[in-house]
């Protein structure tokens, strides 16, 4: 389980976060949602410690997050976390070098999956097969969790179709995952938990199934009501 | 192998093409310099001797012999090492901001790796102190190669055969790239990696708190600066000397090698507690 | 398999609906082994827990039942079956006779009014084959 404990985070004058408290469990996907600016991508590179917070605890299935964590957890951010001038084949082995999670036969298969040839430069790729490499890089590390931060955002509808596929494939199956968005349409049935977030504060943390269950409403509709008020 | 070195070579590897042009450039630059210097000393000589009617212990007498001094004096020799110097500097900075600015953020992939986040910094410090090294013996390598390219250009009645030593003592500005003798490249070099190390740290306040950082770095710089240099600080303003040269060389390695292990204790804790992507 | 979810009733009494149906029209059959939980979250584009839960649902109203290291299978009790069919045709009537009941039609008229559609629409179903 991933604990984020009212965690409060000041960039000069601006506070970001004002005390962001939620839970992301294991086997389950997480969506934090909110508008841009909203300090989402600043929760993640908390977690990650990636950024320091002002005060405020993380916990990461009841420990802090050191390097030993690294082979837990693994942050897919929206920008691509290797060098341009490295091939998809230079990469996976820049992965294989240091990760013990690193699992070859899953990134082989997400290769596949993706469509994705090993010889290109990372920086001849298209927008939406930059997003896959960077989601390839990530998903083949036998992690127990995986954030995502806007893993649909400013990429083709293909990319973006094959991408919602990993979801509900066994890439992702039994892991923890957190990802952001601004757009929950797409994904609405693929996702567990709601953390609906504004001007750094949580101001709901819902099931999306229990709610449909129990209220008859989609989480747009939540959304609606909690924005608005 | 440990991650500390995999990445060192993967920095290395990284720099590699623009240090391949580096060293290519410098032997370019100083072999040609040496055939535009001998020749030029040939013409002017053989013009001399042509119509001043000279004899050549003549010629040599009022003009000097050709040794590889005549070279070194140039920029076909001193512009690729500038060259490289601005280049390794320049890089101190570089091998960090690379990682945070551009399209790409691998500083996200650094950070992230399951091991200390320290390595990172050390393997930067030691792909640069590597490259300077490399540097520098390719030029001691060129020296003797120039040497014998010189006796087959310019007869031996105009040549003044010199050591690579005697070279590198003719040119004062050459003595602190290759300093003679092993106590003085151990100093040289010893205080150049320290200053890597303060600058690094420096570096990391700036991407740690930003402006506020740049400050902080500032400050950091001004008090190794002045730790380390406090013998001498000290002595000059109450102009006297306490100390032996001996014993000031010695208190100013302790004093570098202090000064070194604060920066890396410091460049951890923002590692871990500070940095921001 | 590609099923249209609404946003408002949960996902996995989608799923359990469209089972029956399945049942119903005898595109499942007694027995027939169904996908796996992991095969139809990714056809179906649905989370795997959702899955998950209209499975465990199916279970517990008797519509599939798994034996030990095998896959689920639809269940072979026929009452449970003829139940499935049964409850799908009360729930489509009562939707319609709700909406009918506001215009307030007679029911003969209604009677023979269903008949003609229906033949209609068959006819043309089966012309849509011919072609």
């Amino acid at each position: 389980m991933i604990e984020v404990k009212d965690i409060k985070k000041k960039f000069g004058r601006r506070q970001v976060l004002k005390g962001v408290s939620f839970t992301a469990n294991e086997g389950e996907i997480t969506c934090l949602i909110g508008i841009n600016g909203v300090g989402k991508t600043t929760i993640l590179n908390a977690i990650m410690a990636l950024t320091p917070v002002n005060s405020g605890e993380i916990l990461l299935d009841g420990k802090k997050v050191t390097k030993e964590s690294f082979e837990k957890i693994t942050f897919i951010p929206d920008a691509i976390t290797m060098i341009p001038q490295m091939t998809i084949a230079e990469s996976m082995e820049f992965m294989d070098d240091y990760y013990n999670a690193w699992n070859q036969k899953r990134a082989d298969e997400l290769l596949k999956f993706f469509k994705l040839k090993k010889e290109e430069k990372i920086s001849s790729l298209s927008k939406g097969n930059t997003a896959k490499v960077n989601l390839l890089l990530g998903l083949a590390l036998d992690v127990d969790y995986v954030l995502m931060d806007e893993p649909f955002s400013g990429i083709d509808i293909f990319s973006r179709e094959q991408i919602a596929d990993v979801f509900t494939s066994h890439l992702i199956e039994g892991r923890g995952v957190i990802i952001t968005t601004h757009e929950i349409s797409d994904i609405e049935h693929l996702i567990d938990k709601v953390v609906l977030l504004d001007e750094g504060v949580v101001l709901k943390e819902f099931n999306s199934e229990e709610v449909r269950e129990s209220e008859g409403k989609s989480v747009v509709d939540v959304m609606r009501e909690v924005y608005k008020a | 192998m440990s991650s500390f070195l995999k990445l060192t070579n993967f920095e290395i590897g990284r720099f590699f093409k623009l240090y391949v042009v580096l060293i290519g450039i410098t032997i370019l630059s100083q072999l040609i310099g040496l055939v535009v210097v001998s020749n030029g000393y040939m013409d002017e000589a053989n013009n001399a001797i042509f119509q001043e009617n000279l004899t050549a212990q003549e010629y040599v007498n009022t003009y000097g012999e050709m040794s590889l001094l005549n070279l070194t004096r140039t920029l076909w020799f001193f512009a690729p090492i500038a060259l490289g110097v601005i280049a390794l500097l320049f890089n101190i900075f570089f091998v960090w901001y690379r990682d945070w600015f551009g399209k790409n953020t691998f500083i996200y992939r650094l950070l992230m790796l399951p091991t200390a986040r320290i390595n990172v910094y050390l393997s930067k410090a030691t792909s640069i102190v590597l490259m300077v090294l490399g540097l520098v013996a390719i030029q001691v390598a060129l020296l003797p190669i120039q040497g014998i390219l010189l006796k087959w250009m310019v007869a031996k009645d105009f040549r003044l055969d010199l050591t690579p030593a005697e070279v590198v003592l003719g040119l004062r500005e050459l003595m602190i790239i290759l300093p003679n003798g092993f106590i003085d490249f151990l100093l040289a070099y010893g205080t150049g990696i320290m200053a890597i190390f303060i600058v690094f740290t420096a570096i990391l306040f700036e991407r740690s708190f930003r402006l506020k950082g740049i400050l902080f770095g500032g400050i950091y710089i001004a008090l190794s600066v002045g730790i380390f240099l406090s013998p001498v600080i000290v002595q000059s303003i109450l102009n006297v000397s306490y100390l032996y040269p001996a014993e000031l060389l010695i208190l100013e390695i302790i004093l570098g090698v202090c000064v070194s292990i604060a920066s890396i204790w410091v460049a951890n804790y923002l590692l871990t507690k500070s940095i921001t992507v | 398999m590609k099923v249209k979810f609404n946003n408002r009733d949960p996902v996995y009494v989608q799923v359990v609906r469209h089972f029956k149906e399945q049942i119903a029209t005898g595109m499942l059959e007694q027995g027939q082994e169904v996908s796996s939980r992991r095969e139809l979250a990714s056809q179906l584009k649905i989370n795997p827990n959702t899955v998950q839960r209209a499975f465990k649902e199916m279970e517990e109203q008797g519509l599939i039942y798994t034996e030990k290291n095998s896959p689920s299978k639809i269940t072979k009790d026929e009452q449970v079956l003829h139940r499935v069919r049964e409850e799908l045709i009360l729930e489509a009537v009562d939707t319609f006779v709700t909406s009918v009941r506001s215009i307030n039609v007679p029911v003969d008229e209604l009677v023979e009014l269903v008949k003609e559609k229906y033949a209609a629409d068959s006819k043309k179903q089966g012309g849509n084959i011919d072609d």
